[in-house]
Order: C-alpha cells, then structure tokens, then sequence
C-alpha cells in the first residue's frame, strides 16, 4: 500500500495508529471525568484503555501486513517496519502496564481512574517517537510522553518517594529535553532542515560543521538521560525506585524502547556519515553503563533497586547494539528490546505480587523460601532472572546474541568482551533471587499468604514468561523479523536535496 | 546383534532419543507423586543406558571421523542448526554417562527425603545435558548444552547440598560461566571470520574445523578463550578452586556426576575443539610449556593436597585434580598413544571416582560424618563395604591389572619422548597417590577399632551393591581387557593427532600404537 502523503486521507491513514490512541485517551478521560469514584470505575477506567491499546494495534496490523510505505519522501512521520516494529513493543508494554495496574491500583488504594488515560498518553508520545521522520516531531513524541510519564511517577501522592521520584524525574527531563532542543536547533542551523533523510542527505560525503557537530553531541547527550546511560544515569535509580511498581515498568520498557528506537533513527537515517563521531561517544557510554549498572546493582538489598541498576546495565548492552550502525545492529536493537522488555514487564509484575505496600521492602532476604509456598511465582521469576542473565534457552540469550552477532560482523571485539564480562558480574545479584526462593528456608510463621497476583496481572505475567521460554527456544521468527524491520532504515538512496 | 539394530534403524533415531528421552521423563515425573518419582526416574535412566548400549555395536570400529551424523535446521539463516553425530571419543562419554546416571538415581534413594520429584526431574534433565553436549556437532548447540547443564547442577548442590551449600553452588555457577562466556564471543568470532575466508556463515564443527586455519592472527586469542572454558571446567591448576567447594557440598549423586562426567566436559573440550580448531597455536612451544607444566603441577599439587585432607571427601575432590591432570597431558602429548591413555584416564577417573564418592556417600549415611578420623577398623564391621573400598582405592592408585594403570601407564609411555622432565615429574604423582589413598585406607578400615559408633555400622545393602557391583566389573575388564576400547578409540585419536601434528602417525607412533593395543593385557 503506498500511500500518498500530500493528501489528507492518506496522512490520516499513516497516522492511524497515533489518532485513534489520542481519541481513545481523551475519550477514556471523559469517562473516567463521570466515574471516578469507586474501585470499580478504576477498572472500568482500566479495561477502556486496554481496549484502546487493543484497537490501536488493530490499526497498526493494518498498515504492517499492507505493507504501508509513502509516495517518495516520508515528511514526518516514517511509515516502514522499523517504526511498525517498534511501535508493537511499545503497545505490548502499554499494555501489560495497564494488565499490571489493575490490581495493584486496588491494593495499594490508588483508585484515580486518570491513571489510565495517561497511560495512553505517554503511549501515543512513545508511538510518535518510535517513527518520527523530522526533528520537531522527535521533541513533540518525546515531551507528550515525558509529561505524562512525570505525572505516574508520582501517582502515589501520600507516598514520599513517590513524590520525590517526581520531581526529579521532571527536573532532569527538562534538562534533557533543554539540550535535546539545543541539539536539533544547532542541527537545523547547520543543514536547513528538520528533515532526517535531508540532513542525512546534506551531511553526507564532507566533514561536519561545528554547528552540526555540537548539535550532534547535545542530540546524543539528551538521548543519554533519556535512556538512562551513565554518566547521565543519577535520576534512574530513585525514578524508579520511587515510583509505583507498574509505572516503573512502563519507564524501564515503554520509555527506553521508544527512546532507543529515535536514537537509532536519527543516527542512522541523519548522520550515517558522521559515524566516525558518534561511535566512540556510543561505545563510551555503552561501556560505562554496563560498568556502572552491573557493579552498583550487586550491592543493592532491594529488589526493585536492584531491578533499577540492572535496567542501567541493559541500556549499555543496548547502546553496544547501536554502535555498529548496520542493520544487523538495529536489528539486535529491536531484539533486545523486545527481549529485556517482556521480561522486565513479568520481573516488575512478580515484583508487584510481592510488595506490601510499596516494593522498597521486598529485599532478597523477604523472598527466602517462596518457592516451597508459591512455586509458580518461584519459577517464573527465576526464568525472568535467567533471561536477564543472558542465559540460553531463554530470550535475553538470543537477544545478546544478536548483538554478539552484530558487533563482531563489524570486526570489533572490545565491546562484545566487555558485554560478556559485565554479564558473568550480574550473574552475582540476580542469581541470589534465584537462590532466596529455592535454597533459602522461609522465616518462621512467614507463608507468603498475602502474595498473590490478580487475574489480569498472572495471564500478562505467564504470557510473557512462556513467550520468554518458546522464542528462546525457536528465535527463527523473531531473528528474521527483527533483520526484515531493520532493514529499510539505513538505504541510503536518497532523493536530492532540496535548500 | 548388528543386524538387529540395523533392522530397528537404531541408526537414524537413537541420537535424538538419548536426548529427547529424558526430557521426556521429566514430564511423568513432575505430574506424579513424589513417592513414585525416584522409580520413574530409574526406569528412564535405565531404559537411557539399555538404548545407549546399541551403540558399542553401531559404531564403526575402523572408521575415523564423525559416524550417525544428522541435523535438522534450527535457526537456517544465522548457519545454525541442530546437527549430532557420534565418534570414537563421544562414545565412551556418551557410555560413561548412561551407565553412572542411573547408579547415581540408586545412590539418591534413601539420602534424598526432600523435594524429590523436583531432585529427579533435574537429575533427567542433567543427563539431556549431558549426552547433548558430548554429541553435539555445531557449535551453538554445543554452547547451549554447556550452559545449560549448570542450571540443573546448581540447583543440585543448591538445595540438596551440605551446610555451606549456597556458596559453592554460586561459586560453581559463576566460575563456569565467566569461561564460558568469553567462548561464546570467540565461537561467533570464528564462525564470522570463517564466513568471510569461505562464503558460507554456519556454526557446524566439520565446515569449521576445514577452515579454521583461515581466522589468522586472531587464532591466539581464540585459542584463550575456548582454552580458558574448558580449563576451567576440567579443572587446570590454578582455576580448580571451585572444585573442591563444589565436590565436597554436593548431595552424592551430584559428586559422582560431577567427577564422573562434567570434569571431562572440559578435557573433551580440548580434544575436540580447542586443540584441533589451532592447532598451531596450541602447540607453539610456549603453550606447550604451559600446559605441560600446569598439568604436572596439577598431578603433584592434587596429589599433595589430597594427602593432608581430613575429610575423605575432600581428599577424593583434590584426587581429581591429580588424575585430570594426566588427561591433560595426554592431550599434549600428541601421540597415538598418549591421547589412547589420556582417554583412558577419562573413563577410569569416571568409574573409580564415582566409586568413591558412592561409597563416601554410603558411610556417610550410616555414621553421618566425613571426617577419616572418625573411622578406624570397621574392616571388622562392614567387611563387603571395606572390601569394594579397597578394591576401588587400588584402581584409583592405579595398581596394574585394575583399569586406572592403563591410562597413566600409557599417557606416561606416549609423552615420555615429547617430554622426559615433565613425565618423569608426573610419575611420582602415581606415588602420592598410593599414598594418600592406602594411608585414608589404613586409618579409615584398618587400624583398631577404637570408636563405640563405628561398632554398629550396617554392611552394604542389596540396593547399593546394585550400585557398586557394575563398577567394580568395569574396574577389573577395563583392567585385563582394555583392547576393544582402545580399539574403538584409536580412528579417532588417530584423526586427531593427524589434524594437529600431521605426518607424525605415519611413523613410530602408529606402530607403537599397533605394539600397545591388541589383545590388551
């Protein structure tokens, strides 16, 4: 299907995703706006946005087995199977947070109905980040889904650090979004466009400006807060430690998919030519976070702190995939992504079943002996740990794989030597979970009674183990999907210029 | 015989149903009761050993290379797939697993009382495994197999172990994996590197054991990091330290399983990967050096350490450092004979050691303690018990016409013109280790009989002469016949020789080899 982008139809077609997610928000809002009272209108609340979510990627399946491409040059938004691909691990998030948030709202008595609406939101956001073509739309995904994300972190008022999560979250995303707009200012000076494929397309073949160069390095220092890279990581821990256990999902999967897949984007669609620039810039990030991330989360006592840490970790092994700039490396992107994302999304949901009353508590001495009371709880957590390990079998092991596979394709072993051996360091601290549920005696009288996961929350968590379980053992369909949605990204035939 | 299995296509299936049958059994064993998991688990290892048996018939005696190969496409586009295939050194592995998986289950029977359905199931799953990662002919598959076998080991020593269970098990776990790991970039760096000298990206052993000279001025590094996994795993001196703690906490089953068959994952590492993929740089005289010197070192320190050990458990851990050290030698020494023995080694360490530490494992039942002390007479008590002690502390010593002499004695014979110092030096660990053993004999079973607990120890029962009786046969056939083993062994070890040090078989070693081999002793 091509679709013609001069004409209003056709643009509303390629945008059908992103419309009738905004539609659905507000209508959500408006709902809720009527009901908002009881606990029973949260679910009703909850169970519209998850329809929306439904629907939303009902019209994304149409444009992907249509096979949606636009009519010459894509203006604003991109219509090929990188955002396709993208944009489904982002509502697979969307979706699983709002499956979480069920009950976990009602246990923890945060009964406001907006809840979901704003989900929704920051979804439509990440939706619009996952294809943006043009620099200003990039910001405007990016800031839709920054407000709202800064308001569920700091969904649990009565709660400190909750709050405290909140601001800082809100703080050093200003920041970020500062030198984001700085970068695309200085971009927009060197080249004239906003355009990806036209920066790419005036870039290529000479050097960099100053202007370009700079604006480069502030994109790229914006980007680092935004997925949490160290040096750029200090807000990530208390973030997410802070904020309610499924929003904290939402921000270590939904958040960091959306922001890799624009990082990818712009590297490889606006400066394939400057890669000579961004790839140490890349590879020192990269190596540093999963420096940092893997050696800070071995003394964390708390499980979501820990959890938090190791989301630092993977966002190096994410950037480890960015660097080679091929489509191997984007494809390794958006394997890692879906990988890391739907076992993250059943760690924070057993995590959830486990918390009394915020999840600071839950420590690894909390969970000594789950398995002898909730064996399934035990097991499917312990294969989230393995997946997040790297272990074979599991997903996390096809999805380090392939970045395995893309870097060295590239001649390069540094990165891939440090990625193994930060990984053998992480096995130090989510091992231990494994081993408090199984080789751990339960303290006396503790039954675990009050652990228990609500209807929704169980099938979104079983689903997502049994996917991390069968692509671990069959990845023939996700390898060659990831390389397929990959590839339209770095063609680099582009149409002329135009000043 | 081999017409019946030809008629059954024994040929074509039992492959896949060595590591498909005990996954199988698993599923019986988790849906039923937890009286009945132990029996189920029998049957299945048993049927496993039954089935495996065919194979010593299959196998072509006087062909090299890889026999009953087959694959079946896995992940067709990245060049991996699921491709098996047995040879002359894969076949006694396989063998040695089968047959001390399901006395492993016997000794379970009465020492594990908790959680056995989930004990069994892991127990099953281990032997997939097992099995999977000693046939494995690409290179992927044989990565996940020697990961995934540690899942299993360490909820074994985890939850069953002694009292300082939770560090050993992580010890084991960590220490494995950080080899591992750094094998598995060198195994993608291979395969792609091989892919750009030949056109064709595919992690299958044969097409990059052809090509594998083409990785270059990488080949070192390689070379490290498959050197390091493995050596971890056997283990070489000084990367052993896991083993003890690992050996020493294990339930019984785990012990004799990690004696038995995980230590030799490592040195069939070697043979069948590290050294035949560089060749060069496995024996450029540095590395040479090294390895020949750390496995000398190995036999001495083992066998020293060994000798100052209290507890007979230990002491038995640190014998494997010594014994493997022999292994490792063999492999450096290149010849026919010297990797015949270094084999050999393999095979008599599984039995005798998983003989020790099922009888450790029976004592230590009775009298709850390890500690050789603690003992002292009890020939008088327990004289069957004593009896098959001894029988397979003289193995382990390497007493000639009992099995573990053949192996020293020919790992000793072919590396004595390659390297008179060191072999000499190893010898003497042959001596240590009459020493430590027969000293723990004397104080354990001789000695007077001086504690009032030992004075109401229960002989061997009917269940755990079961366990015994087929490793003691093994101990005294291997021992007078070894010639249809070292038989079916020399193909392959000639293929190997031939690829890392070719033209060297055509001269004195082969007809050596042809002097040692027929009709045994």
């Amino acid at each position: 299907m091509e679709l013609d982008l001069s004409r209003p139809l056709d643009i509303a077609v390629g945008l059908l995703p992103e419309i009738l997610l905004t539609c659905w928000a507000l209508l959500v809002l408006l709902v809720a706006s009527w009901r908002h009272n009881t606990a029973e209108d949260s679910r009703l609340s909850g169970w519209l946005s998850f329809a929306g979510v439904i629907v939303t990627a009902a019209a994304l399946t149409l444009l992907w087995v249509n096979r949606a491409t636009p009519l010459g040059l894509a203006q604003m938004m991109a219509l090929d199977p990188f955002r396709y691909t993208a944009a489904a691990i982002i509502l697979i998030s969307a979706g699983a947070v709002i499956l979480l948030s069920l009950g976990y709202l009602e246990r923890e008595q945060l009964l406001a109905p907006e809840y979901y609406p704003l989900i929704l939101l920051a979804t439509t956001g990440m939706l619009f980040l996952a294809g943006a073509e043009d620099l200003i739309v990039l910001f405007l995904g990016l800031e839709v889904m920054s407000v709202a994300v800064y308001v569920l972190a700091g969904y649990d008022r009565t709660n400190m650090s909750s709050s405290e999560a909140a601001l800082k979250y809100f703080l050093i995303g200003a920041f970020a979004s500062g030198f984001l707009l700085y970068g695309i200012a200085l971009v927009y000076g060197a080249t004239g466009t906003t355009n990806l494929s036209l920066i790419g397309a005036q870039l290529a073949g000479g050097r960099l400006s100053l202007m370009a160069e700079l604006g480069l390095g502030l994109l790229l220092i914006g980007f680092g807060f935004k997925v949490a890279a160290v040096p750029f990581h200090m807000w990530a821990p208390d973030v997410y430690d802070g904020s309610p256990t499924p929003v904290t999902a939402f921000m270590a999967t939904g958040v960091k998919a959306a922001a890799f897949a624009a990082l990818v984007r712009v590297l490889l669609e606006a400066f394939p030519s400057a890669d000579g620039l961004w790839q140490p810039v890349i590879a020192g990030l990269a190596i540093a976070s999963m420096v940092v991330g893997n050696l800070v989360a071995l003394a964390q006592r708390s499980l979501k702190r820990m959890l938090a840490y190791s989301s630092i970790a993977h966002a190096g092994y994410l950037l480890v995939a960015v660097w080679p700039g091929t489509k191997l490396g984007a494809g390794a992107v958006l394997l890692y992504l879906a990988a890391y994302g739907i076992t993250t999304l059943a760690s924070f949901g057993f995590l959830a079943a486990l918390g009394r009353g915020g999840e600071r508590d839950v420590t690894y001495d909390s969970i000594a002996g789950l398995a002898s009371t909730r064996p399934w709880i035990a097991l499917g957590l312990s294969v989230c740990m393995l997946s997040l390990l790297g272990f074979p079998g599991t997903l996390g092991f096809m999805g380090k794989w392939y970045i395995l596979t893309a870097v060295i394709a590239e001649g390069h072993v540094l990165l891939p030597v440090i990625l193994v051996v930060t990984s053998v360091i992480s096995a130090g601290y989510y091992l231990p979970v494994i081993m408090a549920m199984y080789m751990k005696t339960a303290p006396e009288g503790e039954a675990y009674g009050r652990v228990r996961l609500a209807p929704a929350a169980a099938a979104t968590v079983a689903l997502s183990v049994a996917a991390v379980v069968v692509f671990g053992l069959w990845p023939r369909g996700v390898f060659d999907a990831a390389l397929q949605s990959a590839g339209t990204l770095t063609q680099t035939e582009l149409p002329v210029a135009h000043h | 015989m081999t017409g019946f299995l030809a008629s059954i296509g024994y040929d074509r299936w039992i492959l896949h149903a060595l590591v498909l049958l005990p996954l199988a059994g698993v599923v019986p064993i988790l849906l039923g009761d937890e009286r009945s998991a132990k029996r189920m688990a029998l049957a299945v290892t048993v049927l496993e050993l039954l089935l495996s048996l065919g194979l010593w018939w299959v196998i072509q005696p006087n062909t090299s290379g890889m026999q009953l190969e087959s694959s079946a496409p896995w992940i067709p586009r990245w060049g991996i797939s699921y491709r098996v295939g047995i040879d002359g050194i894969s076949l006694f592995m396989v063998l040695l697993t089968t047959v001390m998986m399901p006395l492993s289950v016997l000794a379970s029977w009465s020492s594990i009382t908790k959680k056995e359905r989930a004990f069994y199931a892991l127990m099953l799953t281990l032997l997939t495994g097992l099995v999977g990662v000693f046939i494995a002919l690409d290179l992927f598959l044989f990565y996940v197999f020697f990961e995934v076998m540690l899942i299993p080991m360490y909820f074994i020593i985890g939850i069953w172990g002694g009292t300082n269970r939770l560090y050993a098990a992580i010890k084991f776990f960590i220490y494995t994996m950080a080899g591992s790991l750094l094998m598995l970039v060198a195994i993608v760096i291979l395969a792609w590197k091989v892919a750009g000298a030949s056109g064709m990206l595919s992690f299958s052993y044969d097409h990059l054991l052809t090509n594998a000279n083409s990785v270059g001025s990488a080949a070192p590094w390689l070379f490290a990091a498959f050197a390091l996994a493995f050596a971890i795993k056997v283990p070489i001196f000084p990367l052993h330290t896991w083993l003890p703690d690992a050996h020493v906490e294990a339930p019984t089953a785990g012990s004799v399983l990690l004696a038995s068959v995980m230590l030799k994952i490592g040195t069939y590492g070697f043979l069948r990967f590290a050294v035949p993929f560089f060749p060069h740089v496995a024996l450029s005289p540095s590395v040479t050096h090294l390895m020949v010197a750390l496995a000398v070192i190995g036999i001495i320190y083992g066998a020293l350490v060994a000798m100052v050990q209290p507890d007979i458990k230990k002491l038995v851990a640190y014998s494997s450092v010594s014994h493997l050290g022999f292994v490792m030698l063999g492999i450096w020494g290149v010849t026919i004979i010297s990797v015949q023995g270094a084999l050999m080694v393999m095979i008599s360490h599984g039995i005798s050691t998983g003989a020790l530490f099922l009888l450790i494992g029976m004592i230590y039942e009775r009298r709850h303690t390890r500690m050789i002390d603690a003992y002292g007479g009890i020939a008088r008590v327990v004289p069957i018990f004593s009896l098959v002690l001894t029988v397979v502390a003289l193995s382990s010593i390497g007493l000639p016409g009992l099995n573990g002499f053949i192996g020293e004695f020919l790992v000793l014979l072919g590396s004595f013109s390659a390297y008179p110092w060191a072999t000499g030096i190893a010898t003497t660990g042959v001596i240590f280790a009459a020493a430590y053993l027969l000293w723990a004999l004397q104080r354990m079973i001789f000695n007077p009989l001086d504690k009032p607990d030992n004075e109401r120890l229960t002989d061997l029962t009917a269940r755990e002469l079961v366990v015994l009786i087929p490793l003691v046969i093994g101990i005294v056939w291997l021992g007078l016949f070894p010639g249809p083993v070292l038989q079916r062994m020399e193909p392959a070890t000639r293929q190997y020789v031939e690829i890392v040090h070719p033209g060297s078989t055509s001269t004195t070693a082969s007809r050596e080899a042809q002097a040692v081999e027929p009709g045994g002793r």
